[in-house]
């Protein structure tokens, strides 16, 4: 079932605060808006069935099989 | 040959006339410096020149040259490089004033194979900051603007780079692409760019912004010149994790103008997005002369195309903050706003997310490889839109009105997902002058195919010998 990715504003202020924004600067009411919509635009992935399929984390793309040795 | 006959021969051109001695590199040298001081107040192509050092480095070549000490095509060439690409005692800024006084004790390993093959080290290329957008934007050493229209971008990130090669201020220049950086500015200016295999081109000694889609490769105004520039650059360096160890061939062995025989597989979903038709148009002529010269075109289908965005995206962001994270906390204020947002969003994808969009990554690839079982190479447009305005937000394409970003990155990211090899090669002008282009991306490790053909096509038409009028 797919989630959503979502972004309360106190998930947003404890993120970042851990990551060592300053959490009263007035910027944060700009960064949550726009965090908050960039967020939204990853939210098809889950839509993507992946079941089944390992994070491709050392990713480099092997020679074609007529060029192995 | 001289001044500006000069500055818009290609590298192959002008190697030829170094080799047999009828050309000085200290004629090449002196005839680009005069190019740039006729148009960099208009075009802010670079962040740093080096005017007396490539001037000395020319006499150096002359003298080596002279001597019988004729190093290679490269050797007395011009080359400028983004400026992410750390040059030893050379100020390497990556767009930001933050790094404006970052001097790196030594080369990349691209400019330490540019130089080590008697290239000329021009100057350094102004970007988007931190490689971090495909417009060109950059207020700290200013935006860079389009040849073909002042009022326009370049594209970006590498937006230097493709101003200072489509304009002549420079032979070689190269770019670094993680989701179009290299092929994005090449497209809207009307040059061509190579976005090698990822892993061929060593990354070490270059600001990353995103390591699993950082691909560093040339930005030139012939497929020759490409194929020469990955003569000197392409190889395994061990000072780059990535780097693969794979036989690197002689690329200009492709350069033969024959595609006969050669599938192309025409992506059912590249024209079903927003797409301009002029440039609608522009690509399926293009791929209708590789036809004619012998190719098989057929249309194929990659459904996943429509998720590239999410995945690159998610990844990208989390990479690319992970990256920046300290810099963001002590330095966040002294970022372009745009860069900076950017940047900071991507704290917030979490670690669950970033590997779902691994492991979607991982189908990505699997269809985009069974798709190169059918086929030799897939063709699509490198953008859907010619050159938008400076700072626009959104642009046409077509009946769609989308954001600048998204419409920038539709066609390339794929590729950077992939890692596959990818050229964007000049395929006609707009009615408004403007330059528009066509992608073909192969096999991994098959840069030979993808340069064939662009070589092909470019032989078969006149594209590439336009000048912007600047």
């Amino acid at each position: 079932m797919p989630q959503e990715i979502s972004l309360s504003r106190e998930a947003f202020l404890f993120l970042a605060a851990e990551a060592g924004l300053d959490v009263n600067s007035p910027h944060m009411d700009e960064l949550y808006p726009y965090a908050e919509n960039a967020l939204a635009g990853l939210r098809s992935l889950h839509n993507i069935d992946v079941s089944g399929t390992e994070p491709d984390m050392a990713f480099q793309p092997s020679p074609p099989a007529s060029e192995k040795a | 040959m001289e001044g500006i006959e000069l500055c818009y021969a290609s590298a192959g051109t002008l190697s030829r006339l170094v080799q047999s001695k009828e050309v000085s590199p200290v004629d090449i040298i002196d005839a680009h410096l005069a190019r740039i001081e006729a148009t960099e107040p208009m075009l802010n192509s670079f962040i740093t020149l080096l005017p007396e050092e490539a001037r000395a480095a020319a006499r150096r070549a002359e003298r080596e040259i002279q001597s019988g000490n004729y190093r290679g095509p490269l050797h007395g060439i011009p080359v400028a490089l983004k400026d992410l690409f750390n040059t030893g005692g050379v100020r390497t800024t990556s767009g930001s004033r933050i790094f404006d006084n970052f001097v790196p004790e030594r080369d990349c390993t691209v400019a330490a194979r540019f130089h080590q093959a008697g290239a000329i080290l021009l100057g350094k290329l102004n970007m988007h900051q931190f490689a971090y957008g495909p417009t060109g934007e950059n207020p700290d050493y200013g935006h860079m603007h389009n040849p073909w229209d002042l009022e326009l971008i370049t594209g970006g990130s590498s937006g230097g780079s493709g101003s200072a090669a489509a304009a002549g201020q420079c032979t070689i220049t190269t770019g670094s692409d993680t989701g179009g950086s290299i092929r994005i500015p090449a497209a809207l200016c009307g040059i061509v760019g190579l976005k090698p295999t990822y892993g061929l081109v060593s990354r070490y000694g270059l600001t990353p912004l995103s390591w699993s889609l950082d691909h560093p490769g040339p930005m030139v105004r012939t497929v020759e010149d490409a194929a020469l520039s990955m003569n000197v650059i392409a190889g395994y360096d061990p000072n780059d994790a990535a780097s693969a160890r794979v036989e690197v061939p002689d690329y200009t062995t492709a350069l033969t103008g024959d595609v006969r025989g050669l599938r192309i597989g025409v992506v059912r979903e590249y024209f079903e997005a927003p797409l301009d038709p002029e440039v609608e148009r522009a690509v399926r002529e293009a791929i209708g002369v590789l036809e004619s010269l012998g190719a098989e075109v057929t249309e194929v289908s990659f459904p996943m195309f429509n998720d590239s965005q999410a995945i690159s995206g998610a990844i990208l962001m989390a990479e690319a903050a992970a990256y920046h994270r300290d810099l963001l906390a002590t330095d966040g204020d002294k970022l372009y706003p745009p860069v900076r947002v950017r940047l900071e969003a991507g704290l917030f994808v979490s670690a669950a997310d970033y590997l779902r969009a691994q492991q979607a990554r991982s189908l990505f690839d699997r269809q985009a490889r069974e798709l190169l079982e059918q086929v030799d190479l897939l063709a699509g447009p490198t953008e859907p839109v010619t050159a938008p305005a400076l700072l626009a937000e959104r642009v046409q394409a077509g009946e769609y009105q989308i954001g600048t970003t998204g419409a920038l990155t539709q066609y390339t990211r794929p590729y950077n997902l992939t890692g596959f090899p990818a050229i964007s090669a000049p395929c006609g002008f707009s009615e408004a002058g403007l330059p528009m282009a066509l992608q073909l991306a192969g096999r991994p490790f098959d840069e030979l195919t993808v340069l064939r053909a662009a070589h092909a096509y470019e032989q078969a038409t006149e594209w590439s010998s336009r000048r912007p009028p600047i």
